[in-house]
């Protein structure tokens, strides 16, 4: 009997293990053989015999089934140890494309007016002067005009030189209280290292009546909102001028890349200049035929953010299609 | 506007206000820095006399100077052309350390020893005063020998460049700049001291003025008997700072105290107006242009705007008349804009608004010309003065606050107004009047009263507070657009595309090159900034192509783009559209396309496209433009409507541009579906699908066939497209088209009979209409 425990111990493969088993329980196996035998034994002995014989008959089965089943599972192992793969080399670089970041930019800033009830307005790029520049209350030869090189047409229409015509357009059409902002391309002939002549504003433009809305209000929203796209920055307003606006600012936030030290981005000041606004001029209404109103209005670069908010050093680099500079907003 | 802190502290007591204060202030009260640079010339630069100045014996450009620094004498090589013996000039000494690291030590140039250098203005940090060494006197203040240069106010000082607005023209000189400050700093100005000497002789004895018609402009003249004199050196440095520029020494002192003063000023040779025996005549008069000029024998000047070449006084010595002028910004300007005429460089000023007070301007200039020279002034005046009626500004303590969003109370109110130099009266009520003094042309209504609180009580001190507002539903058909572009470019940018921005500009000779049609002749651009950017653009290919290519030359070789803009029509209306170019490989170089990606080809270009824009059809084309390969052109219908095109660059093209195959799509935004989905009933029961093969003639189009099987097909046929074309040398003429139909019905589950019965139909109708069998 004791081979047939070697035999099962040392069997490799479970065809193996299935001609043992054969051999052993078959028909014609040495299982039955044995108990043949019984016949030929005394009755004192054949009560022994059978015990020893039913022992060696369970074990045996057992030894089988368990050497199977390790057999089984060794070939399963095998057969996945035959699949495997590096995972490390299939690392995946994403195929996915990306948002341009001044896009994306002009998306968060919209979705923060929007979420402070303002409406979002559009006009056209090709403007007159009236809604360019005149009712802006900045009137032909108004020295402010050398502020904004214009694109002009043949015709005399423009390329609007600030998405503020659509505040005009928009208080021509609708009746107060207004509470807008215009996202949009504007234009102005200059083109160097910092400016191109195309480039994206979003303006904003918050009507109420007489006596309403003052410089407090427009200050809140400007810190706030600040505060929104660039996190915990100090917000500092300077008196500026714009024809449109009066009194007018200018809107710095403590520069993001020194804390306000002072470094190369801010020219040493401490300070980025982000926004101008303002309290809206008394002639832009007049312009408008609203009267017994009062209102501040705003505006901004949308490319300014998207550079300091993604540390992005060149203006150009923005609108030359360069994958290098957009796969990395994937 | 350049100032510098002790320049401005000659109008203006800042005795004990910080440079940092300085700045600061500046920038709460609207005048932006745009600039700061410390002037400090370093220790051990100390005022020298040049006692000899002898040729070194060894060097035909080098002197040997003999140097009186007070507490001894120092022998100096000097290789300055302009230095001689008895002048005054800076020397750095044995030990200083000038800008850029020199240190100055005792050494021996061609032999003979030297014991420092006798330096230029860029040697100690400066500008440049022109070439050779400075020459140095009593204008910087007493010349003491030995006096480190950096304890005279000229050299050290602070040079801040304000950016001024463009409604500031009374803030275009030092003392337009401290009257400013006065308000904010609540300190008094410092006026010029008069010197009325009384033994001169009376302008009036050799000058008057005519004028017929009453001109809105004030004019002051006054003589001087110029005798040679150098420019005095603080004038010539703080000219420097400035980027002054001037030809003569009265130039010199005109500019430099018309920048100190704000006043217009200019000088004429007598001889202009008249002679030795008689009496000089001014005539005021309209010029051929409608201009206010001024006229002696001839026309000397456009008041305000410029002076004639010849009429400029140029000489170093002989009768000059001087002139002071004022004329109101929005006469001139207005004037400018109805007829220019060429400007001379006072202009800048007279169209924001030079200073008014034009005795002070003419007053301190001819004190500059008595203090640096020994030119005779002759005394009084020649004066045409206009009528100034303030402006008067009457506002409430109320509205101020409303405007604000805080309150400011009256003493503060009174306080600034009286400090930014305007009269302002007891209010009445709460009412007050404040009236506008000339040189504040720029404050018109209330809200420039505010303007000037705001300003002076600073806006950081004015709290935040959130308007409460009228709630509204503010979704209007602009946002509804603007979300509408946006879910379009995010499905772009999610399907492998990047989003670029390229300007509304592109090339007309390019476009007109390609069959594009551009903006009609009389809409074109009148200045376009470059000739590549000259015409606004019809498409968004241009752009992309062109930014595809610039990829190609950086070696990218998977380049997927889009774009959302405006193109304009010939007649420069504006439409949206949506872009795509692809060009290269399909996928990133990995492991599992063993580093050799396949290209894009128009199957996977499509599916590219319409995971974006949804399903569409497309249709055979031919475009009006040339940038398509004729034979991979295609017309993009959604919902039956035609919404752009999708086509393979003609190969040409491609070349042009270095590209691989390359496939663009653009189409118009209108033409997109946006909004919300209606849920149709489907059927429950099992749909069954068949294959037909079928043989074809090569030139019939897949749209012909499917026409005529939409048109046989029962209703259990819910869809049906092509799944494989094969084409053979065997099948000559003909290729095998295989097609997959989808059949369901929506009251049972199809029979086997049935669905034979519904291909017969088709099959049928195909026969009879195109004469297709099945393979």
């Amino acid at each position: 009997m004791q081979e047939w425990y070697d035999a099962i111990k040392s069997a490799d493969t479970i065809d193996k293990i299935e001609e043992i088993r054969i051999a052993v329980f078959g028909k014609k196996g040495v299982m039955n053989a044995e108990f043949a035998r019984m016949k030929d034994l005394s009755d004192a002995e054949k009560g022994s015999f059978a015990k020893e014989l039913n022992i060696h008959k369970e074990a045996l089965n057992a030894l089988l089934l368990d050497r199977k089943l390790f057999l089984a599972m060794e070939h399963l192992e095998a057969s996945m140890k035959a699949e495997a793969i590096d995972v490390s080399l299939y690392s995946p670089s994403s195929e996915r494309g990306s948002l341009h970041p001044v896009m994306e930019t002009m998306d968060r800033i919209v979705e923060y007016f929007l979420a402070m009830n303002f409406s979002v307005q559009t006009g056209p790029m090709v403007e007159d002067d009236f809604h360019n520049f005149e009712a802006l209350n900045l009137p032909k030869y108004h020295p402010a005009r050398d502020m904004q090189d214009t694109f002009y047409f043949k015709d005399s229409m423009l390329l609007r030189t600030h998405t503020s015509p659509v505040q005009i357009r928009t208080m021509l059409s609708q009746k107060p209280p207004i509470r807008m902002i215009a996202p949009g391309a504007v234009f102005r002939r200059d083109y160097d290292l910092t400016h191109t002549p195309m480039f994206h504003q979003v303006e904003g433009l918050v009507v109420e009546e007489a006596g309403k809305v003052s410089f407090a209000n427009l200050k809140f929203i400007l810190e706030d909102f600040l505060k929104t796209m660039f996190g915990d920055v100090e917000v500092r307003f300077r008196p500026s001028f714009f024809p449109f606006t009066e009194p007018s600012a200018e809107v710095d936030i403590s520069c993001i890349f020194c804390g306000g030290e002072g470094c190369r981005v801010c020219s040493k000041t401490g300070w980025l200049e982000v926004l101008g606004c303002g309290i809206v001029d008394p002639n832009v209404f007049k312009a408008v035929g609203y009267e017994n109103v009062s209102g501040y209005a705003f505006g901004l670069g949308v490319e300014r953010f998207a550079m300091l908010i993604h540390r992005i050093g060149d203006l150009r680099s923005l609108f030359e299609g360069d994958t290098r500079l957009l796969e990395q907003f994937r | 506007m350049i100032v510098t802190k002790n320049w401005l502290n000659e109008w203006i007591d800042l005795g004990g206000v910080t440079t940092d204060q300085l700045l600061k202030t500046f920038n709460s009260i609207g005048l932006e820095v745009d600039r700061h640079e410390v002037l400090f010339v370093p220790n051990g630069v100390v005022i020298g006399y040049v006692e000899t100045c002898e040729r070194h014996p060894d060097a035909d450009k080098l002197s040997v100077c003999q140097v009186n620094i007070g507490s001894g004498i120092r022998q100096i090589v000097c290789g300055a052309s302009n230095v001689r013996a008895g002048i005054h000039i800076a020397l750095a000494t044995v030990g200083a350390e000038l800008p850029g690291g020199l240190k100055i030590k005792a050494a021996k140039l061609r032999g003979v020893a030297s014991e420092g250098m006798i330096c230029s203005s860029k040697e100690v940090g400066l500008p440049s005063t022109g070439e050779g060494i400075m020459i140095l006197d009593a204008s910087i203040g007493e010349l003491e020998l030995g006096k480190n240069l950096n304890e005279y106010p000229l050299f050290n000082d602070d040079l801040i460049e304000i950016e001024l607005t463009a409604n500031r023209g009374d803030c275009l000189s030092i003392r337009g700049i401290a009257r400013d400050l006065r308000a904010a700093l609540n300190r008094p100005l410092r006026e010029c001291a008069k010197n009325e000497n009384q033994d001169r002789l009376g302008i009036g004895r050799i000058l008057q003025l005519h004028h017929n018609e009453t001109f809105e402009a004030d004019l002051l003249f006054g003589a001087v008997d110029v005798k040679d004199f150098p420019v005095p050196f603080l004038l010539t440095l703080r000219l420097a700072l400035i980027e002054g520029a001037y030809a003569t020494a009265v130039d010199a002192v005109l500019l430099y105290a018309t920048h100190s003063t704000g006043v217009i000023l200019r000088a004429y040779p007598f001889e202009k107006f008249g002679d030795q025996e008689s009496k000089g005549m001014i005539t005021l008069d309209t010029d051929e242009n409608g201009y206010a000029a001024l006229y002696g024998k001839e026309k000397v000047s456009v008041i305000g705007v410029s002076q004639e070449k010849e009429a400029h006084f140029t000489q170093n010595e002989g009768l000059a008349i001087i002139e002071a002028s004022y004329i109101a910004p929005d006469i001139v300007s207005k004037k400018m804009g109805e007829k220019k005429v060429p400007s001379c460089p006072h202009y800048y000023r007279t169209s924001r608004g030079s200073e008014p007070k034009i005795d002070m301007g003419i007053g301190y200039a001819m004190s500059l010309l008595e203090k640096f020279s020994s030119s005779q002034v002759y005394g009084g005046n020649i004066e045409l003065l206009s009528s100034y009626e303030p402006r008067i500004v009457s506002m409430s303590e109320e509205e101020i606050s409303a405007f604000i969003g805080m309150n400011v109370d009256k003493t503060t109110i009174t306080q600034i107004f009286k400090n930014l130099g305007m009269q302002i009266g007891k209010p009445k009520g709460s009412t007050f009047a404040i009236s506008i003094p000339q040189f504040r042309h720029d404050i018109i209504n209330k809200q420039d009263i505010v303007e000037e609180i705001v300003r002076m009580v600073g806006i950081d001190n004015i709290p935040s507070k959130p308007l409460h507002f009228s709630e509204a539903n503010r979704m209007g058909e602009d946002l509804n657009e603007y979300r509408k572009t946006r879910m379009y470019r995010h499905r772009a940018a999610q399907s492998g595309f990047y989003e670029s921005v390229h300007f509304v500009f592109n090339e007309r000779a390019q476009l007109e090159k390609y069959g594009f049609v551009c903006t009609e002749e009389d809409k074109e651009l009148l200045n376009p900034i470059t000739a590549t950017f000259d015409t606004l653009r019809p498409t968004l290919l241009l752009g992309l192509l062109n930014s595809a290519s610039a990829n190609v030359k950086v070696n990218q070789k998977k380049i997927a783009l889009f774009e959302t803009g405006m193109v304009f029509d010939p007649r420069r209306n504006e439409s949206k559209r949506l872009g795509f170019i692809v060009s290269g490989a399909m996928e990133g170089e990995k492991v599992s396309n063993a580093g050799k990606p396949s290209n894009t080809d128009f199957a996977s270009f499509v599916q590219l496209i319409s995971n974006v824009a949804g399903s569409f059809e497309l249709l055979p084309h031919t475009p009006t433009h040339a940038l398509a390969h004729p034979y991979m052109c295609a017309k993009v219908m959604i919902d039956g409507r035609e919404a752009g095109e999708l086509f393979r660059i003609h190969p040409n093209i491609e070349q042009e541009f270095d590209l691989a195959q390359t496939f663009v799509c653009e189409l118009n935004t209108d033409s997109l579906p946006y909004g919300l989905v209606q849920a149709q009933p489907y059927s429950k029961y099992q749909a069954s699908s068949r294959d037909l093969s079928l043989l074809v003639s090569k030139s019939i189009s897949y749209e012909t066939i499917k026409s005529v099987i939409e048109k046989h097909a029962s209703q259990q046929v819910r869809r049906f497209y092509p799944v494989d074309r094969y084409v053979s040398e065997a099948l000559g003429d003909q290729m095998s088209l295989t097609l997959r139909f989808v059949l369901q019905s929506d009251e049972k589950t199809l029979e086997e009979e049935d669905i034979t019965a519904a291909m017969e139909w088709v099959l049928n109708g195909l026969n009879e209409e195109l004469g297709v069998s099945l393979r």
